[in-house]
């Protein structure tokens, strides 16, 4: 089973990079170039780890207890 | 989800006490099992901590009359900026089992630690401390906690001052270089300052120098999960350096084109935030200014006798029974009682009484106090944390640690921000890439007080400007400071007035304080009183009193011994009663060669169904003239009455005007009956009197006025009046003098002046009206920042705040929360700028002789 803080990144670099996914997504179906649609990216990945972080790691440390 | 943990129980005698235990505990639904051991008195419990808490175990536990043992750590806490820190520091401790309540206070960098006996160590508190990415040491106590904090301070000052120092002139260069094509400063500075690579060159070493401490403790707090303003900070400061790079090199990426580099709102944005760390530094120290000059009256030398020699040794190495030696000018090195010589002694520092005090032999003098003018020997009785100074420190340091329910919530907003802010500025971010840009952007866009245009900008770039700006704009530094900066300044000045607040809810609940409630022997009468007269049926007035002073004999009552005196002093000389009773609120009991004697009032004679009728007239006149009239009956038959008058204080008077004048009301209770405590009453003027309470009816009497609405202060003796302190809103416990920490009440008063009640309620007004003036500054701020930021009026001015403004309002709302502040300083109580101590006009209370027996 992995370390709870493994755990956690795992969860909240996934989730970001998702979000940065979904701009870079929509970002080139209004027609960006690539150099905003990386910069977006690259700033909603940091903002959503930013916010995920401490929701996501007392999260799990606190299921990993639990077991 | 199970966690065991073993109760250190305190209380358990017997295996029924084992069985309450047992079944209060497992009452609580999230317990699964408990085992209680009477003979290591603990108990073992296992349950699942996010069903019950450690706090609700303890309630159980103490519900049923027991307690858990429990153990407090004070914690230096550094590193701490913003109510966010204070909730990552909170929440690490709390966290650790065998905690029970934890309370951060980031003006006294205190974190205070309530955890079981023995369930953790200093260390685990430390290392949970450190984890979360925060310095911590253990408090310590006296002069060696003064050095160390001292040296801290020192150390943190010199540190920010060296990042400003190093950071200003970058930050200036920076600042010149870019602008340097614009009005006058094209003429004064050189053209090769606005390179682009020399303003790079500048740039970076001030963010990865001074700037670096931001991002490193993001990364930090970030790897536990926990965010604080730093790391607002790192995300403003980083992005705008980002932005910059990428417009050097990258010219045409779209931020702003190659005329918005951006690298001033990152040197700027570092060099405010560094201003503002400085000046933090510097004034937090000023706001515990209170404690650090208690702690320096802590003498450090001490001269003791030591066969017959005089030896000048540490403080620390006094113990008590030492005789020590005291020269003029010296400062009183512990508490004790002089043995020989006579001297006058600056008291000022611990009681605020502003006349020396004459000392004698027998008189007591406190450690700290400053020896006027001659030499005494004194016997010590109190040494290190038991000295009154010792205690002194110890309560406003705990005052200061704790928090008021206003700061509770501010704590709670503040705590939730980072995370807010983040959200609120990647939807910003969002809002402004996918919908804002195209309906609202204009190439006439400028940033707010700055020459630029950002006419190139894309809609990447714009967002991610309006962004960082609502990130930098909402750091809430000046909401975690609001509260406690207020309440230290507060609690702290009362200090300097002998004023003792218990905790920052004491003052909040002094300041909404709608009824004061004196007591009336012993508060508002010295306490002393004396026979004033005797009336006779039957016997002479000798013998009255004299069996009156045989009643009275074992009484320990101030008015029972004013009667023993009063027949000391004609020569009577009163025999000891084989048997005594004390009849509360009512009067005594006696018994001798098998005759009884009862001394008392009204309410004891009717209940002993024993005709008053020769004596109630002259005992009316005497209540009437507002003194306590007893009745002495022996053997079933009135045969007098004795008359007992106190003296008012002289403050009683202006006591009550001043804070009738403040719309309080103010109400006197007493055990007297209602004719004698109404003479009182209108001496004082006084409105409401609550007479005939019996002494455990007080806390019923303030529960009523509770119930019809009204928050009660209760003014009285810590001792005797424990119960109806305890039961008021607030409790003024009077005239403490050396036992400060030992009294029951939520404020203290260290002397037995009544104007100080005046300026307890004064300064806890003054103490909100400023908590509520900061968090206006703090609150409001954001409330108008923030949109502003969003961009909400770029619709129609065209313009968007830039990070660097952003920066200064951040810093300017942090500014006028430690400036406003800081006026506490020079606040004294409007009652004590009227009145000095001991100099109250017409000493009003002085002539009229009182009752007592209250």
């Amino acid at each position: 089973m992995p370390k709870a803080s493994t755990l956690a990144a795992v969860l909240y670099l996934g989730l970001s990079s998702l979000a940065a996914l979904a701009f870079v997504g929509l970002a080139t179906l209004k027609g960006e170039a690539w150099s905003a649609r990386l910069i977006g990216g690259v700033w909603v990945f940091l903002l959503t780890a930013i916010i995920l972080m401490p929701v996501v790691i007392p999260w799990v440390r606190k299921h990993a207890e639990g077991r | 989800m199970s966690r065991r943990l073993t109760l250190p129980i305190e209380g358990m005698s017997c295996a029924s006490c084992v069985a309450n235990v047992e079944t209060a505990l497992k009452g609580l639904a999230g317990v699964q099992e408990v085992r209680v051991n009477l003979a290591t008195e603990q108990a073992t419990v296992a349950y699942d901590p996010t069903r019950v808490t450690l706090q609700d175990l303890r309630k159980a536990v103490e519900e049923i009359g027991y307690g858990l043992r429990t153990a407090t750590t004070y914690l230096r806490v550094t590193g701490m900026s913003c109510a966010s820190c204070v909730e990552n520091v909170r929440r690490a401790l709390a966290e650790l089992p065998g905690v029970v309540d934890v309370s951060v206070n980031l003006s006294t960098e205190t974190a205070r630690v309530d955890h079981l006996l023995g369930a953790v160590s200093v260390r685990e508190l430390l290392t949970a401390v450190r984890e979360v990415a925060y310095g911590a040491e253990e408090k310590l106590e006296g002069g060696a906690a003064l050095d160390r904090e001292q040296e801290a301070r020192r150390r943190e000052i010199h540190r920010q001052r060296r990042n400003l120092l190093v950071a200003t002139p970058l930050a200036l260069l920076v600042m010149l270089g870019t602008f340097q094509p614009y009005g006058v400063l094209s003429r004064l500075v050189p053209e090769f300052l606005h390179n682009k690579l020399l303003l790079f060159a500048l740039t970076t070493p001030l963010v990865v120098g001074p700037g670096a401490q931001f991002f490193v403790h993001s990364f930090r707090g970030l790897r536990r999960g926990t965010t604080d303003m730093n790391l607002l900070y790192a995300t403003g400061i980083g992005a705008a350096y980002l932005i910059a790079v990428v417009n050097t090199f990258w010219p045409a990426s779209g931020f702003g084109g190659p005329q918005a580099t951006f690298y001033e709102a990152a040197a700027l944005l570092t060099w405010f935030i560094l201003l503002g760390r400085y000046l933090e530094a510097v004034t937090r120290g000023r706001t515990s200014e209170a404690i650090r000059r208690l702690m320096r009256l802590q003498p450090r030398r001490a001269r003791v006798l030591r066969d017959g020699q005089e030896v000048e040794v540490s403080v620390g190495e006094v113990v008590v029974g030492d005789v020590l030696v005291v020269r003029p000018g010296e400062q009183v090195p512990v508490d004790g009682l002089v043995v020989e010589g006579y001297s006058a002694v600056d008291q000022s520092m611990i009681t605020g009484e502003s006349i020396p005090v004459e000392k004698r032999p027998g008189d007591e003098v406190l450690g700290g106090t400053l020896n006027k003018t001659g030499s005494f020997t004194y016997r010590a009785t109190r040494v290190g944390k038991e000295t009154v100074l010792a205690q002194i420190i110890r309560l406003v340091e705990e005052a200061q640690t704790s928090k008021a329910p206003i700061q509770r919530l501010a704590d709670l907003v503040a705590g939730r921000f980072i995370f807010w802010v983040h959200v609120l500025a990647l939807a910003t971010f969002l809002f402004w890439y996918f919908v804002g840009y195209d309906l609202w952007f204009s190439p006439q866009t400028r940033l707010m007080l700055t020459p630029y245009t950002l006419s190139d900008a894309s809609a990447v770039g714009f967002a991610v400007l309006v962004s960082v700006a609502v990130l930098v704009i909402s750091c809430p530094c000046a909401v975690g400071l609001a509260t406690p900066a207020a309440m230290m300044a507060g609690t702290g000045k009362a200090a300097e007035y002998g004023i003792l607040f218990k905790g920052a809810d004491a003052v909040e609940a002094a300041s909404k304080v709608q009824v004061v409630i004196f007591d009336k022997t012993g508060t508002l009468t010295k306490g002393s009183p004396s026979v004033t007269d005797v009336v006779a049926q039957g016997l002479s007035e000798g013998e009255v009193l004299r069996w009156a002073a045989l009643a009275e004999k074992r009484s320990e009552h101030p008015l029972g011994e004013a009667i023993v005196r009063a027949a000391q002093e004609r020569g009577l000389s009163p025999e000891d009663p084989e048997e005594f009773e004390a009849l509360p609120g009512r009067g005594v009991a006696a018994w001798r060669s098998s005759r009884q004697v009862l001394l008392g009032n009204r309410t004891l004679m009717a209940e002993q169904g024993i005709s008053l009728d020769g004596l109630a007239p002259g005992a009316e006149e005497l209540e009437a003239q507002g003194k306590t009239a007893m009745f002495v009956v022996v053997d079933g038959h009135a045969v007098g009455v004795v008359a007992v008058a106190d003296t008012l204080r002289e403050t009683a008077l202006v006591a009550v005007r001043e804070l009738q004048a403040m719309g309080i009301r103010v109400a006197m209770l007493s055990g007297d009956n209602r004719r004698t405590a109404q003479a009182i009453a209108k001496q004082l003027g006084m409105d409401t009197v609550l007479a005939e309470v019996l002494p455990g009816d007080k806390a019923a009497e303030i529960q009523r006025l509770q119930a019809q609405g009204y928050r009660v202060a209760m003014v009285g003796d810590g001792i005797n009046d424990a119960p109806a302190l305890a039961q008021a809103d607030v409790g003024i416990a009077m005239g403490a003098g050396t036992d400060v920490a030992k009294e029951t009440g939520h404020v203290v008063l260290v002397k037995d002046d009544l104007l100080d009640v005046v300026a307890a309620i004064q300064v806890a007004r003054a103490t909100m009206g400023l908590v509520k003036q900061n968090l206006f500054w703090a609150f409001a701020y954001n409330t108008a920042a923030i949109p502003l930021a969003f961009g909400i009026l770029y619709p129609f001015v065209h313009q968007i705040v830039s990070p660097e403004l952003a920066a200064v309002l951040m810093a300017t709302s942090s500014l006028s929360v430690t400036l406003n502040t800081q006026r506490m300083r020079g606040y004294v109580p409007p009652v004590r700028r009227r009145y000095r101590a001991a100099e109250v006009p017409g000493r009003p209370g002085t002539a009229a002789p009182v009752p007592s027996g209250s």
